[in-house]
């Protein structure tokens, strides 16, 4: 591993890393062991640090760090891609982040911190989601009778995370919305991923 | 309105003149019809097929298998509607992942949503009026075979950057939707549905093992969003162009707006927080469907803004940045 995939590691992990610098780490990810190790080695001192609970997520980082890359070279060059460069910057960095994120977090439980009470109640429907992963520190906070946990979001990591969480929420009242209002029928309820009654 | 002439039979050339005229003067004020006179790139053929497309999902009876493919990930399912007196039922049974099944019964044939309403141009189509050729181009072409139906293909682009565009394939005889991908920029196929069989009449019998079964609200589902949480009405201030709430009369204290133009449909998700948060945005993506939280202060209240749906991001945030409470 060399000095500047140390270094870009470290933005990573202070959420500072640009997207040149988290292609890099990305890239590289899949077969540098070495560079893999330390990632898990900065989460479980980040983990320790922080106190941060970590949910168990059973997710193929390097299978889904792959699919994060391999995205955006498919796009290839178009005509709206000049005028949407930016949005499509942020739209990248925003996927891979996620990813990161999620590995991250599996990482550091492969590592032996356990998942405690309170991250699966932040894995669940609080009102307010929560998480506590990269960049992010948990505070409690009333919500009307209920006592829960309140994201703080301190880095776009934690915003990422948030759309996750969103969109497991609010799929399913988003899809009886759109199986009436598009083309497709029933279908919009194939895109949620866990029907709920 | 666009059926004012046809019933007025009586009237002298001379009235129908003037009433044409007064037709025109009124229209012109309503900015969807001042563009509706210049829609050079309206296909009646095509919006003929789109009214046909959306009458046929709802009217006909029909079962069979369909499988939705995004990104790496296929999803294989059984759809069946069938027509039972003046209702219609129908059902997604989904045949990989989890087992869960969605019902929908007695829908009344003669409930048409709004999403369907833009489509169903019918008459409307003669006086001029251009409906979502106002914001796609399409165009209509000889299709594959499909599900071993003939098919229509039609083309539709976008006209801005606030839509998808879709590459449909129609069944020649019954105008039903076959096929349907999704194209982000350059083309990119960010979904792709497609029915692998399909049988007319007869309802399907069904051996799919279900663990959930979900009955699909109609015509209101309530909102997952607690109302109580929010103290007062909201709105959405910007839209792209033709998209309309789903919900003519929206509960002010709901959490959600749903908005569609008649192809996409987008969500928007209004939750107050009790801290402040740091103002920030995030995007999740799964296919064509985009979620895009944001973390802002309205009115010193913190909230978290999400739109949910199959837009480009650029929609979401330029929706989400429009939220507003009501005066």
């Amino acid at each position: 591993m060399t000095e500047r995939m140390r270094e870009s590691l470290s933005a990573l992990m202070d959420g500072e890393a640009d997207e040149l610098e988290l292609e890099r780490v990305l890239k590289q990810i899949g077969e540098d062991g070495e560079l893999r190790a330390t990632w898990v080695r900065y989460h479980a001192v980040q983990a320790v640090i922080g106190k941060q609970a970590v949910p168990d997520l059973s997710i193929d980082i390097s299978a889904g760090v792959r699919d994060a890359i391999a995205q955006p070279a498919t796009t290839g060059s178009r005509r709206w891609q000049g005028l949407l460069r930016p949005v499509a910057g942020f739209a990248v960095a925003a996927s891979v982040a996620t990813t990161v994120v999620l590995g991250g977090q599996q990482l550091a439980s492969l590592n032996g911190s356990p998942a405690t009470a309170e991250a699966d109640v932040a894995m669940g429907m609080a009102p307010v989601g929560l998480v506590n992963s990269l960049g992010a520190t948990s505070v409690r906070a009333s919500f009307g009778t209920q006592s829960v946990p309140v994201l703080q979001p301190a880095t776009g990591t934690a915003y990422s995370e948030l759309a996750r969480q969103r969109m497991q929420r609010f799929a399913q009242e988003h899809a009886e919305q759109a199986a009436l209002n598009t083309p497709q029928g029933m279908l919009p309820f194939a895109r949620v991923q866990r029907i709920t009654e | 309105m666009p059926r004012l002439f046809p019933r007025l039979p009586l009237m002298t050339a001379q009235a129908r003149r003037l009433s044409r005229w007064l037709f025109a003067v009124a229209t012109t004020t309503l900015p969807a019809a001042a563009l509706a006179a210049s829609c050079p790139g309206a296909d009646p053929e095509a919006l003929k097929w789109l009214d046909r497309m959306s009458r046929s999902s709802h009217q006909a009876a029909y079962h069979g298998v369909v499988t939705l493919q995004r990104g790496e990930d296929m999803q294989v399912m059984q759809i069946s509607h069938s027509v039972s007196g003046d209702t219609t039922s129908e059902q997604l049974t989904k045949l990989t992942g989890q087992g869960a099944r969605i019902v929908r019964e007695d829908h009344p044939l003669d409930c048409v949503h709004t999403g369907h309403r833009l489509l169903q141009l019918g008459a409307a189509l003669g006086a001029g009026e251009c409906g979502v050729a106002e914001y796609y181009r399409f165009d209509v072409s000889e299709g594959e075979r499909i599900a071993g139906r003939q098919a229509v293909r039609i083309r539709v682009e976008p006209l801005d950057m606030y839509r998808y565009g879709y590459l449909m394939e129609l069944d020649r005889e019954t105008g039903l939707l076959l096929k349907s991908s999704t194209l982000g920029r350059g083309d990119l196929v960010l979904e792709r549905f497609q029915f692998a069989n399909l049988s007319y009449g007869s309802p399907m019998p069904s051996g799919a093992d279900v663990e959930v079964t979900h009955e699909a609200a109609h015509p209101l589902p309530d909102s997952a969003m607690s109302t109580e949480d929010l103290h007062s009405g909201w709105s959405v201030q910007w839209l792209p162009r033709g998209f309309v709430l789903t919900e003519a009369d929206p509960a002010t204290r709901s959490g959600r707006r749903t908005f569609t133009d008649g192809l996409a449909a987008f969500s928007v998700f209004l939750e107050p927080l009790s801290r402040e948060i740091r103002a920030g945005e995030g995007i999740a993506r799964e296919g064509s469907t985009l979620s895009y939280t944001r973390g802002l202060s309205l009115s010193d209240q913190p909230v978290l803004v999400t739109v949910i749906g199959e837009v480009p991001v650029n929609t979401a945030r330029m929706v989400a940045d429009s939220v507003r409470w009501a005066q």
